[in-house]
């Protein structure tokens, strides 16, 4: 996606800054981390979109992501809470689905949270790039510096488990 | 064959080679417990894909400027882009006053360009996949 094209950092903010929320949101469980760590990472791309080289964007990107949200686990050294329930006032779009509709789905999503939030980190990150940020096994094993094969096997690995979860 | 493992989720994914996706998909035709498996694998696929889009918390992105959108075609487009853009209309106008009767020299371009489609090549080759605003620069910063 966007390979070479030049953005300036407040573009990337805008196309990508959703899609950067809810990875961060997904990895972390909270509101409040996801929050630092998006504006962390658009700090990052910030100082680093001028280095840019041609080439992966996604991967650049997500690597960066990725990158900033393993710092912080090190520098806090704690693990992830569980998600609070207040996806509600956070629905995206404006279809306006019956209540109680939103209110299953949103009690879905906290059990498909906290089941992911159980998930080795790297079984977890590569889930959630393939299946929430959308990105193809190629560009995941850019962001992730992992082979193929091994994004493969996370991939796998982390909906198996996932499964037993969610049983 | 041997069952297919870790090839099923990607399977689902469709990242697999045309080789291996007819192979699994061989596989699964005489294979109950891997048609299961491919079953629980997609429930969990599907599970995280039903996670609702969150929005962002406001104040994490630049704001817009002042709400007006420019156009995309507003950015200015590469040189060459523009001097191709000159030639072909240039050509156009010759071959048109070359072949038009003496009363019609008269020639308007913006009728050349709809006629011939030389409008099109006025537009930026390249576009990203996202539409994005042009803004002025710095208009926006992360607190």
């Amino acid at each position: 996606m966007l390979e070479n094209v030049p953005l300036t950092w407040e573009e990337v903010a805008r196309v990508y800054g959703r899609k950067i929320y809810n990875f961060a949101y997904r990895l972390a469980g909270n509101p409040d981390d996801a929050a630092d760590l998006t504006q962390e990472v658009l700090l990052r791309v910030k100082k680093g979109l001028a280095g840019y080289q041609p080439g992966s964007f996604e991967g650049w990107l997500w690597r960066i992501t990725r990158n900033a949200f393993l710092d912080d686990i090190r520098r806090r050294k704690r693990r992830p809470t569980a998600p609070l329930p207040d996806e509600v006032d956070r629905l995206a779009g404006h279809s306006s689905p019956a209540p109680d509709e939103i209110l299953a789905s949103v009690r879905l999503g906290e059990d498909i949270q906290a089941a992911l939030l159980e998930l080795p980190f790297d079984f977890r990150e590569a889930v959630v790039l393939c299946d929430v940020v959308g990105l193809t096994y190629e560009e995941i094993s850019t962001a992730v510096a992992a082979p193929i094969g091994t994004v493969r096997s996370r991939i796998h690995r982390g909906r198996k488990m996932l499964k037993g979860l969610l049983r | 064959m041997n069952h297919p493992g870790e090839l099923l989720s990607a399977f689902l994914d469709g990242e697999v080679t045309e080789e291996e996706r007819s192979r699994v998909a061989h596989h699964l035709a005489g294979c109950e417990p891997c048609r299961e498996e491919l079953s629980d694998l997609n429930s969990s696929r599907t599970a995280v894909r039903s996670l609702l889009l969150l929005e962002l918390p406001a104040g994490l992105v630049p704001p817009e400027d002042d709400g007006v959108e420019v156009p995309i075609l507003a950015r200015r487009p590469p040189v060459w882009i523009a001097a191709a853009a000159a030639a072909i209309l240039a050509l156009f106008v010759g071959i048109a006053t070359i072949l038009a009767p003496p009363t019609t020299l008269e020639v308007r371009l913006d009728q050349l360009s709809d006629q011939y489609g030389a409008r099109t090549s006025l537009e930026p080759a390249i576009t990203p996949r996202t539409p994005v605003p042009v803004i002025e620069r710095g208009a926006g910063t992360i607190e």
